[in-house]
Parts: structure tokens; sequence; C-alpha cells
């Protein structure tokens, strides 16, 4: 009806992500023109051909999967919870597979790009948004929601904690260290070939609840009564969420704040309807994500700046003002 | 009666151990305005609930002669348009997308929305006199100007039963008369209508048939001159009511607690 007409906002961030996309592989410490870089890609020929197909192509699609997977999450997340606050890194979900994740490749239980580490990644991850959805989920007040987060994600520290702790050398315990912080450097096709096809089942996981967000609007009798069945809409989210999430952080490490960031920037486009805001969400999570990962590659430094670094520098800002402005709803009115 | 689309036999309702509503019997004709009245905690919500079919109960609820709990939830939400008590809007949507979920029953997953649709959330604008605002974000609403939202919603369904809880809390004197006036003549044009409300001389004017409800069970039932006598307002509500002749209806006006 009054929804603004046609996809323009889904077309402009398209047309975004694939100028970022050309971008990325065109940067890193061998530049390349948008010439060469494409040249490169097409003929696979030369030293260009190996660096962008090679190094540069798995690490932007890896990017761009994951800023949707988290863009979407974050999405699914709010309008499951109806709050716009909820995002899987506050409540320590990206920690907690990460977590997972590393005890498997530290204990050298799997090799670094089997499929058992997303495995373990998901797993870490239901148990995250799984407590924090049946703790958090029915009543869904912001003060509920924002303390058991709290709780998960020092649990999910304490977990990380426990594991460096225990790491059989302090090499295992550095590289977990790192591996924590998130990046996106020295990714190859097998990391992309054993996360894609459990983010591609997250997506149309969580596609499928969108309906759902937009009855439960109006709360869960409503939406209920409206023919929503609410408590498999919670379990699916549960699933979706943990799925994108687990298989992400299990290849890229623990980056946080995108899917609090990307839903945010694009919700008053749709009208803050939470169904209608899924696709965009995704969008700008890629988007996001592939600037992050350009913009980590462009510093002076020697060392690149770890991803989930750069994300959570520009997320927790943005997370409070986000507070500031709901603190009328934090101080006791229920949202 | 062939004329019941919702009858209810000796549901029973427990939540977590305490039995909230016992015995309530009660069936729900088309073309009847009826009103639910009762104290603070006499478990009308509750179930208004169950007959809406959102918590399970014991007994058995039939919508039309088939069992609500053999109905699919779309089904079921099709039949039965519920509109809860406090009215949450979570997120700033336009007024007119809010009332447009009342078609969410009926929509189809492939598709966009119908004329069909379009003219129902119209015509449940209209009504509740919500069409000046239905580009505004809810958010921005006055309190009764989300409770006609609501009732709005709610109301696009165009489902053949209505269980309305509280529809006219929070409204000022001129939009309790358009709510009451608006859900008689819905039952009018064919629905059975089943609306909760604290104020008895509302209930009395409005209601075809009132049910008083007092610590879970249905204690009256009938036309709101029998039902909501002197004495029974007093051994249920606590109050010392007078009856007061308004145009011909004799209505009860609670006067001091007792």
């Amino acid at each position: 009806m009054e929804r603004t007409s046609g996809y323009r906002i889904e077309l402009a961030l398209a047309a975004l992500i694939l100028a970022l996309a050309v971008l990325s592989l065109m940067v890193g410490p061998a530049a390349l023109s948008p010439r060469a870089a494409l040249g490169g890609l097409i003929s696979g020929d030369g030293p260009a051909g190996i660096i962008v197909r090679e190094i540069r192509l798995p690490r932007m699609l890896l990017a761009a999967l994951i800023g949707a997977t988290f863009g979407l999450s974050g999405a699914a997340l709010q309008g499951l919870l109806r709050n716009p606050l909820a995002e899987p890194a506050l409540f320590g979900a990206p920690q907690a597979a990460a977590a997972a994740a590393a005890l498997v490749i530290a204990f050298g239980l799997a090799p670094a790009t089997s499929f058992a580490v997303p495995v373990a990644g998901i797993l870490g991850a239901t148990v995250s948004i799984g407590a924090l959805v049946a703790i958090a989920g029915r009543r869904a007040s912001l003060t509920v929601t924002l303390l058991a987060g709290l709780a998960l994600a020092s649990f999910a520290g304490a977990a990380t904690a426990l594991i460096l702790n225990l790491a059989p050398n302090p090499f295992i315990a550095l590289e977990i260290a790192f591996w924590l912080l998130g990046s996106l450097e020295d990714r190859s096709s097998d990391h992309l070939l054993i996360a894609a096809p459990f983010m591609l089942a997250s997506w149309v996981v969580l596609a499928a609840s969108a309906r759902a967000f937009r009855a439960l609007t109006l709360g869960e009798d409503a939406a209920a009564s409206l023919g929503v069945d609410v408590s498999r809409t919670r379990l699916m989210v549960v699933i979706g969420v943990a799925l994108g999430v687990g298989a992400a952080v299990a290849v890229a490490g623990a980056i946080g704040f995108v899917g609090l960031v990307a839903p945010h920037l694009v919700r008053r486009a749709v009208g803050s309807d939470p169904a209608r805001v899924m696709l965009p969400a995704a969008l700008a999570g890629a988007a996001l994500l592939l600037a992050a990962d350009i913009a980590v590659r462009l510093g002076p430094a020697a060392v690149e700046i770890k991803l989930g670094v750069v994300t959570a520098l520009i997320g927790v800002p943005v997370f409070l003002a986000m507070i500031f402005r709901e603190r009328r709803l934090l101080e006791g009115a229920p949202s | 009666m062939t004329d019941a689309l919702l009858s209810a036999r000796d549901v029973m309702v427990r939540l977590g151990g305490v039995t909230i509503v016992s015995d309530a019997t009660l069936t729900l004709h088309k073309g009847e305005l009826a009103i639910l009245v009762g104290p603070n905690g006499a478990g009308k919500t509750t179930l208004m609930r169950a007959l809406a079919g959102l918590i399970p109960a014991d007994g058995a609820i039939a919508l039309s002669g088939r069992l609500l709990a053999a109905l699919k939830p779309r089904e079921r939400a099709r039949r039965i348009a519920y509109l809860p008590q406090g009215h949450i809007f979570s997120w700033p949507m336009s007024v007119a997308s809010i009332v447009m979920l009342g078609r969410e029953p009926h929509a189809d997953p492939f598709s966009g929305t119908s004329a069909e649709d379009r003219a129902a959330v119209e015509r449940a604008l209209a009504v509740t006199e919500t069409s000046g605002f239905a580009a505004r974000s809810v958010t921005t609403l006055s309190g009764g100007e989300r409770a006609r939202v609501a009732l709005a919603r709610a109301l696009a369904t165009q489902a053949p039963v209505l269980l309305a809880d509280e529809p006219t809390a929070s409204l000022d004197p001129r939009h309790q008369l358009v709510v009451m006036e608006l859900l008689r003549q819905a039952a009018r044009a064919g629905n059975a209508i089943l609306a909760t409300t604290h104020d008895l001389t509302l209930a009395a004017r409005f209601a075809d048939r009132v049910f008083v409800m007092d610590r879970g069970r249905i204690v009256a039932e009938g036309p709101p001159g029998e039902a909501l006598s002197q004495e029974r307002l007093s051994s249920v509500f606590d109050v010392v009511a007078e009856m007061i002749d308004l145009a011909g209806v004799r209505v009860p006006m609670p006067v001091r607690p007792r």
C-alpha cells in the first residue's frame, strides 16, 4: 500500500555490492586496475589471474555471503523478538560458535577445512541462540532481552577463555585468539565450499519465516490468532540463525554487529515492515562486510587489522546510539 | 439452535496447575452481540483465549459444528478474529499495513494483496474512523486511536466470529459509543461477537445477551436486564448499583463499593 513502490532500495544495494565486489578484487598487497582484475578473473592467466581467482575471489564471495547471512540473521532475530536491538553478537552466538569450532581444530579433532568445523560452529551457535530465545523470547521486553544477552555473551566468553586455558600449546592458543577477532585473510575456495551450503540453507529457513514476523508485530497472541505457528517460527529462527552464524564463524571467526547495523540502515526505507526488511537487510549486510573487508586491506599497517575488530568498532557506537534513542523503552515501558 | 456459530461445552482451562476457567458452557449466535463481564481475575481473558484456540482447554469448542482443535491454524484464523487486550504494536508500521495484517489468514504466499483485501481494509478503516491516519505510523497515535486501529485489524479479517477483549478500554466516551454501535452493526450483518468490558452500563445498553463470570465460572447468562440485576452486581462485583432508565432501557449504574 504505502510501501515504497518497487524495489528501489534493493536495486541500489545490488549496484553497490557489484561495485564493492569489483573493488574487492582490485585491493590488496598487489594493487590491480579494474581492467587487470576483471581480465584476471575471466582468463585466469598470469599472476593477476592467480591472485584474483585463487585469493581475492573466494575472499570477496565469503565477505558477501557472510555479510548477507549476518544481515538476514539480525533481521530475523529482530522480527522474532520484536526488538531492533536483537543481534547474534549481543548474545554471544559468534563467540559460542567460534569457541566450538576452535575446540575442534585446537585439539586436532578434524582438519581445518572439513565439514566438522562448521558443524561444530552451528552447534555452538544453536546453544547460544536457543538459550536466548528460551529466556527472552516469550515476553521479549527490552530489558530482559538485553540482560539475557549479557549473561549469554559472558558465558560464551568464559567458555572461550577455558579453551584458551586448556589449549595444548601456546601457538594454538594464539591461533584461536586471532580467530576470535574474525578475519577473511587467506581464505580459499575450500572455506567457501564448506560454509556456503549451510549459509544458503539458513537463508531459505529464515526467509520462510518472514511473513510470521509481520504478524508478530501485533504480539504473540494476535499473531497466533492470525494463523501463525509461533513456536514453530521460534524454532525455525533458532535453526536458521545457528546454521548461518555457525557456518560463517567457522570460516571467518567472530564477526559481530553486521546483524544489528544492516537492518537498522534499511528499516525506514521499507516502512519498518519486519518481513519486507529481510532482503534489503541481507544486501546491506553483504555491502557492509565487503566494504569493511576492503577497508582492512587499505590500512597502512604491516599487519592487517582484523575484520571483526572493524565491525565491532563501527557496530558498538551504533548500538549505543540506538540504546540512547530507545532509552524511554528501557526505562520500564514494555516494548 | 441452527444459527450457532461458536459453541463451547464444559470448557476448563488450567494454567500452571491452577484452574482458571471451569465448566464454561456458552453459545454464540449469528447476528448477536454478547458481552462477557466479571470482576478482575474472573477468567474472562483466559476464556476468550481458549475460545480463540490460543491455549489448550478441556471440553469441546466447536465452530459451525466443527471442532476447533481439528481446524488448521489458518482455517481457524479465517473463522475467528481475536482482538487481544492491550494492543501491541512493536514496529512503527503504517496504520494501513497494520490493518492489512487482518487479511493474513486469507493471503496467498505467492501473490500480493487482492482487490478483496484492499476493500476489506478500507471498510475496516472507515467504520473505525481511522481512515484519516491510514498512512501514519501507528506508534505516533494516541491510546484511543491505537485501540481503534487494533479493532480495525480484527474487523479486516471479516471472520464470522469476533472475540474482542476490552475493545472500549482507553476510548473516550464518543468512541466507546462508536465502537459499541459498530460491534452491534457487525453482529446484525450476520456475525457472532463476544466482547468483554468493565463498563456495566455500556454492557447493559448494547448487549443482546450478557454472560457474567466469577471465579472462573459463568454464573449468569441472559438478557442484560436479568443477568445484570442489582442482586447479582452486589454478589459478584461487590458493588451497590442503582438502576437507571435510559431511553426505555434499564441499565445498572454502580454507585459505591459494598
